[in-house]
């Protein structure tokens, strides 16, 4: 366990430091819109930090993972195509991210690494600086507590700030967040600001539902004993409409697509997909593996929960941020918390 | 240019000839057009190329060519989507993007000392070919070699000059069938299993290697296992709808096993495990 460093900063100094740091790159926070909804935005003011959000809808996934992105653009103009890959991306910092956010990020830090490293997604990552926010008030659809999601991180952050009032305790994980609290005027936090944020976070932990006890559901379907009917009910209770996998801060996977701007220019992209898409693995011939959204339903929590993924990742596909159960047209009835407590009560097989 | 060029940036590669095989499917020869990429170019049996047609799309294909023979490549490709059509109107001399090689590969050094068995339909058999070939170079490190070959008409057959030179030779049995002959077919009518009983297979002492569409193939390893063969003994390839080719974009996975990566070729052993086959 690495010693962090704990400090106390003024909330005035550092939201100072935010906006003097805007002019050099581009700087995202909460921001309170005009539809009264609060979204991760640039900003170029203090001023338009917002402190009152539980988090939003949109995880903060798509600042490291753009909805939409270039990978190359071509032009057949010449005598031969020039390819040219895209212009890396500038640096940024992540302020007021939640905790389940961040560990999404670790999630998505490890499926883009391993043999074929995605140099793409790490000189984003690499450029990125995030700043976490510990809750103190969860929203009725939080269980983070069940995925090691939050409310509050040992590491992860490269600054983790716990809001006390006047000050933030503002905990160091990385040089870059060193660099910032650097600059900041501060003072060591001692272990009367740490008991207070415990008690902060045990608060909490106490409010929040927990509502999705993932154990057994993992066992049910890594040794395929989910009953079959649950499934079919559920793959005619789904919309395939893909908001679950859009939402959620764990779901990484992608189409690839060639857009030509001139007849003889254009760019090759990547773009989020869903694997509750009909279309996800249909092949040219027509045959679709997965043309049934049973399927789909299915491959999407054996990705999040069987044990061959978990031990690959080192933690099940789910941070807790509860976003599913906002987003699933079939209320309340497909998101993590509720399929794992079918599976709980209904869906198991017998043991032969 | 920065580490992006190595999972997602495609090399250009010039068409050096292309043949066709059936009323749907060519064969594209080619290389790469940057002579220092194309001398270090080195692949093995069973992997593949993700092949873009800028400006329309990328997808992939199996190499055919005997990786013993460097300098070109080549892979079988029918027509049946936006890019495999717009790969049939190019022409010799124009370019593709090509990102290569691809996946894991067939057991070659492995299954020295064995007897062969392949048991191909209509286009499975060019991911074969890219091992029958190689294996063929040293024919001495194998036992019986045996080629079972089915399609759906005599016409449907892919590589027909090979097949005549595979028919010659005496140190192979090649076995055809068609489930529709006409006037030119003399050979076996039916399916590619009923060929089985036309051979001897001593299952003990053989590997089998199966590609094709996916009922043949399922058939196919039905009867081996009736036969008695051990299940790491029937070697398949597996397909999905791909994209990345690289284990990220998540359309080939199967189970915790993405086709790209893990794949495409997989024991009976490996597929039976597989939580979707």
């Amino acid at each position: 366990m690495p010693i962090i460093e704990k400090w106390l900063i003024s909330k005035t100094h550092l939201f100072e430091r935010l906006e003097s740091l805007s002019r050099e790159q581009t700087v995202i926070a909460p921001v309170r819109q005009s539809d009264g909804e609060v979204s991760f935005q640039p900003i170029r003011s203090a001023d338009e930090i917002t402190l009152e959000y539980v988090n939003e809808l949109h995880p903060p996934k798509r600042f490291l993972q753009p909805v939409f992105e270039p990978l190359f653009t071509f032009n057949l103009g010449g005598a031969r195509p020039q390819l040219t890959a895209a212009p890396p991306p500038s640096p940024q910092i992540l302020f007021g991210v939640r905790s389940c956010d961040v560990q999404g990020f670790r999630h998505m830090d490890g499926f883009f690494s391993g043999a074929f490293k995605d140099d793409l997604y790490w000189q984003r990552r690499n450029q990125t600086t995030v700043i976490s926010m510990a809750c103190l008030q969860p929203a009725d659809t939080c269980f983070c507590i069940c995925c090691n999601g939050g409310p509050y991180l040992s590491d992860g952050f490269d600054l983790q700030l716990t809001d006390l009032g006047e000050l933030f305790l503002a905990e160091v994980g990385s040089s870059k967040g060193a660099a910032i609290v650097q600059t900041c005027d501060r003072q060591s936090a001692g272990d009367k600001e740490e008991r207070h944020r415990q008690a902060l976070m045990q608060a909490c932990d106490e409010k929040m539902i927990p509502t999705a006890y993932l154990a057994k559901a993992v066992i049910a379907i890594t040794n395929q004993r989910v009953d079959e009917k649950l499934w079919e009910e559920m793959g005619l209770e789904c919309f395939s409409c893909g908001g679950c996998t859009h939402v959620c801060p764990c779901c990484t996977c992608f189409e690839v697509l060639d857009h030509r701007e001139t007849e003889k220019t254009g760019l090759r992209f990547r773009c989020w997909d869903s694997c509750q898409y009909a279309g996800f693995t249909r092949e040219a011939s027509g045959h679709n593996p997965r043309a049934q959204s049973k399927e789909r339903v299915k491959r999407r929590f054996y990705h999040k929960l069987s044990f061959a993924y978990i031990q690959a990742d080192g933690h099940p596909g789910c941070v807790g941020c509860g976003r599913c159960i906002t987003v699933c047209q079939a209320f309340g009835l497909l998101d993590m918390a509720a399929v794992v407590k079918r599976i709980r009560r209904e869906g198991q097989m017998v043991a032969e | 240019m920065n580490g992006m060029q190595k999972l997602y940036l495609p090399q250009l590669a010039v068409i050096d000839q292309i043949v066709d095989e059936t009323a749907d499917t060519k064969t594209f020869t080619m290389h790469f057009d940057n002579p220092h990429y194309n001398a270090e170019f080195r692949y093995l049996s069973g992997q593949f190329v993700e092949a873009s047609v800028l400006g329309v799309g990328e997808a992939p294909f199996g190499f055919c060519s005997n990786p013993n023979r460097t300098g070109t490549f080549a892979v079988t490709v029918r027509a049946i989507g936006r890019v495999t059509r717009a790969m049939h109107a190019m022409h010799p001399g124009d370019l593709l993007g090509i990102r290569a090689p691809l996946g894991n590969h067939f057991p070659l050094q492995e299954v020295q000392g064995y007897d062969i068995l392949f048991v191909a339909g209509g286009i499975g058999l060019p991911p074969l070919r890219s091992l029958i070939e190689p294996m063929l170079d040293m024919r001495e490190k194998f036992g019986r070699f045996t080629i079972l070959y089915g399609a759906r008409t005599p016409a449907d057959r892919v590589y027909k000059t090979r097949l005549e030179e595979w028919a010659q030779r005496k140190d192979l049995t090649l076995l055809q069938t068609v489930d529709v002959p006409d006037e030119t077919w003399n050979g076996p009518v039916g399916v590619v299993t009923t060929l089985f009983e036309r051979t001897h297979i001593d299952p003990a002492a053989t590997v089998a290697f199966t590609c094709g569409p996916p009922v043949m193939i399922r058939f196919v390893i039905q009867d081996l296992l009736a036969m008695g063969f051990p299940e790491d003994h029937i070697i398949s390839t597996l397909e999905r709808y791909m994209k990345c080719g690289v284990g990220k974009c998540g359309h080939c996975a199967i189970g915790h096993k993405y086709i790209c990566v893990d794949g495409p070729v997989f024991s009976w052993r490996q597929i039976k495990k597989l939580p979707e086959r």
